[in-house]
């Protein structure tokens, strides 16, 4: 097994608005008539590229996300893109990270959308479920005090809709469906790997736990991202099992190039945008009423007044670097920090690391994401260089022979009476005139063995 | 835990003016805080989503001349929030409850701004409850139109400056900003709000259901409120079938707060008149 996997994560920003100092926000407020779509089309495309070339560059797995109404993240349908990227993709797991499941009327229509996608990419899916920002909120009419309760209820829900035979009832305290039956399912069972975001909350951090998910820390500084880890860690040993590293992924934007000044160089404006520009979020957005209970808000704000933590917005370049909300530097400092890091938190997996950010150029972002394919993913491999997805055996067969050889053929063929006619035809044949009517040509048709 | 401070209850701080010590009483396991005080006329009023715990000038106005009683919704000041209640439907019942537990068989009802939405379809349930129904710059009415200013989205600062028009009195009610417990303390009080009124911000339905209130009404609205629309009380006044609109000249949003004397007589005078 490697020492890390590193997963391409795209945020597939919009970044064509005023600077920082001229607007409220870069969300809910900002006006959609700065999204003009003829632009937007290039950077989708280029986006999709960029992930796409994760793949041929080695990388571990791709990952998208789900935001609304900002410029942050253009993804509302995360699933769209990944639709896209197991068309353009051959073996590397997608992940999905993750759909905001209490926004949707019916949490079913993500339990479908990722079993589709499971099935049509031969099981490459990572599903993740998160609550959305605050600011996702203010886009629905879901109240934001109900999305603690509509998380835990969705998960319950997708989750059972995947795993037990339908049909079945679902009544919940959110949700009622008569008939729970989801065609497709999915490939891996019991289910996709559940990643769940988060911003290292009790109760998140024991739900994970509880299940045995995997965790992946949102932008976070070295010291908060190993306190989270570790609250983790502990939870799981509460509950009488050692937490494996690759339920530990940190989410840290890296960018490498020839020198350390030279990374800096390319790299600054692009990283800071993402924190200065792209979250720039007032509180009242960040935080909608109910969105965090009380004493979570409480306790939240407690550690800003002790200036523990400080709004991403206002943090320099500097202090992102210094506590290590981002990695840039020459191949041998990014090695070095990455290493040291890992070391530190416990992590078996970094998110953004040599992946695209902010308004950076497409160019600079092949760039970075070549030579940190080249110079600092090798580090972190067996001899072989291979991502650990490749040396197990694919989920599903990948050509039409190898699931005859290995599935043979349908417990049930494809059968039907046809009009007038009294038995039961295999479809398999259905085209054989003889099949049909065997008095043709007035002698019995040679039925095959195999067919019903 | 040992890696965040955590604090397992938050208490409700006491506001540095005007705080009393309300009353409690159980209804439906909610322990529901409200101060009453004065004779005659009883008379209830449903605050806003905000300035609670407080036995404010106007409330003095008002026990002088009625039975002046000021219960504090679940989730505001000292009335803790239940898991169950969800809708205006729950806190309707639950006042219904309340009048009943402390005696009241029929009230003048008074509400304001998010009050007004509450006192409103409690209305609409209750009619004959009611001896008299008072709507001050009251929501809960779609207005096509003018959707209005949305209150989540605002900075606590431009919050404030849109309730008042009288930035003197406004500087009278701003909180504290190092209050960190209050700070608290009102984000939790707007999800409440928020639990009630996030969406829709209407009730269709209290247009046809409010058709039915046989008592006399008076819709209060303020000539300079930047909050809610002053479509809004006309369209109540529309609504109600005897109702009359008054709409008070140079006030803001917050009439109970800038014009505390002037709200308070017109309020008692229309409460005795109805009373007869």
């Amino acid at each position: 097994m490697n020492k890390l996997r590193f997963y391409a994560f795209h945020l597939m920003p919009y970044p064509y608005f005023p600077p920082a100092e001229e607007i409220q926000s870069s969300w809910v407020s900002l006006p959609n008539s700065h999204y003009d779509p003829h632009r937007g089309r290039v950077l989708y495309n280029e986006y999709i590229d960029q992930l796409v070339a994760a793949e041929s560059y080695g990388y571990d797995g791709v990952g998208v996300n789900e935001h609304h109404a900002n410029f942050y993240g253009t993804m509302p349908s995360p699933n769209i893109i990944a639709a896209m990227l197991v068309q353009r993709t051959k073996h590397i797991p997608i992940g999905v990270i993750g759909n905001a499941i209490p926004l949707h009327g019916n949490p079913l229509r993500v339990a479908e959308e990722i079993a589709m996608l499971d099935v049509i990419s031969g099981g490459r899916i990572i599903s993740g479920f998160v609550r959305g920002i605050g600011c996702e909120y203010f886009n629905n009419p879901v109240p934001p005090a109900d999305s603690t309760e509509r998380f835990a209820e969705a998960h319950d829900l997708i989750i059972k809709a995947w795993t037990d035979d339908g049909p079945f009832t679902w009544q919940g305290d959110h949700f009622y469906i008569p008939n729970v039956n989801i065609i497709p399912r999915p490939i891996q069972q019991p289910h996709p790997p559940i990643w769940i975001p988060g911003q290292g909350s009790l109760e998140t951090l024991q739900f994970i736990a509880r299940h045995r998910y995997t965790y992946m820390m949102v932008f976070s500084p070295l010291w908060f991202t190993k306190m989270a880890f570790d609250g983790l860690r502990e939870e799981c040993a509460r509950l009488g099992y050692e937490a494996d590293k690759n339920m530990f992924n940190a989410c840290v934007p890296t960018y490498v190039a020839e020198t350390d000044a030279q990374a800096h160089r390319e790299a600054k404006a692009h990283l800071s945008w993402v924190f200065n520009t792209g979250l720039k979020i007032p509180d009242q957005f960040f935080f909608p009423p109910g969105y965090m209970s009380t004493k979570s808000f409480r306790n939240f704000m407690g550690q800003l007044m002790k200036g523990k933590v400080k709004p991403q917005a206002q943090l320099s370049y500097d202090e992102l670097l210094a506590d290590r909300y981002i990695i840039v530097g020459s191949p041998e400092t990014v090695k070095n920090q990455l290493g040291e890091y890992v070391e530190t938190v416990g992590a078996g997996g970094m998110i953004g690391a040599g992946s695209p950010f902010g308004p950076m150029p497409n160019w600079m972002v092949m760039k970075n994401m070549q030579m940190y394919a080249e110079e600092v993913i090798p580090e972190f491999r067996e001899a072989d260089g291979l991502p650990d997805y490749m040396r197990t055996a694919a989920n599903s067969p990948r050509s039409h022979a190898e699931l005859a050889a290995r599935y043979g053929r349908p417990p049930e063929a494809a059968r039907s009476r046809v009009t007038g006619g009294d038995q039961l035809i295999d479809h398999r044949l259905a085209h054989v005139a003889e099949v049909i009517d065997p008095t043709l040509d007035g002698r019995e048709a040679e039925r095959p063995a195999s067919a019903g | 835990m040992s890696y965040i401070d955590v604090v397992d209850k938050v208490d409700v701080p006491k506001p540095p003016k005007y705080y009393t010590p309300p009353g409690f009483e159980t209804v439906m396991g909610v322990p529901v805080a409200y101060r009453r005080e004065g004779a005659g006329e009883a008379t209830v009023l449903l605050h806003g989503a905000g300035f609670t715990r407080m036995w404010i000038p106007f409330y003095a106005m008002m026990a002088e001349q009625v039975d002046f009683i000021a219960p504090e919704s679940p989730g505001f000041g000292e009335t803790p929030l239940p898991g169950w209640l969800r809708s205006f439907d729950d806190l309707t019942i639950l006042y219904d409850q309340l009048f009943d537990q402390l005696g009241l068989e029929r009230i003048h009802l008074v509400g304001f701004s998010m009050g007004g939405w509450a006192a409103a379809e409690f209305a609409a349930f209750y009619p004959r409850r009611l001896k008299s129904l008072t709507l001050i710059t009251p929501v809960g009415l779609r207005l096509p139109d003018e959707p209005g200013v949305d209150i989540f989205q605002l900075a606590p600062a431009e919050l404030m400056d849109r309730l008042f028009k009288d930035k003197d009195v406004m500087m009278q009610w701003l909180p504290d900003p190092e209050n960190f417990d209050e700070g608290i303390h009102l984000y939790s009080e707007f999800s409440a709000a928020a639990r009630l009124m996030w969406a829709p911000r209407y009730n269709l339905a209290l247009e046809r259901r409010l058709k039915r209130l046989a008592c006399p009404a008076l819709v209060v609205g303020a000539e300079e409120d930047r909050l809610v629309p002053n479509a809004m009380s006309d369209k109540y006044a529309e609504v109600l079938p005897a109702a009359r609109l008054v709409r008070l000249a140079g006030t803001g949003h917050e009439p109970l707060l800038e014009r505390p004397q002037e709200l308070a007589r017109l309020i008692t005078d229309f409460v005795q008149e109805a009373a007869k």
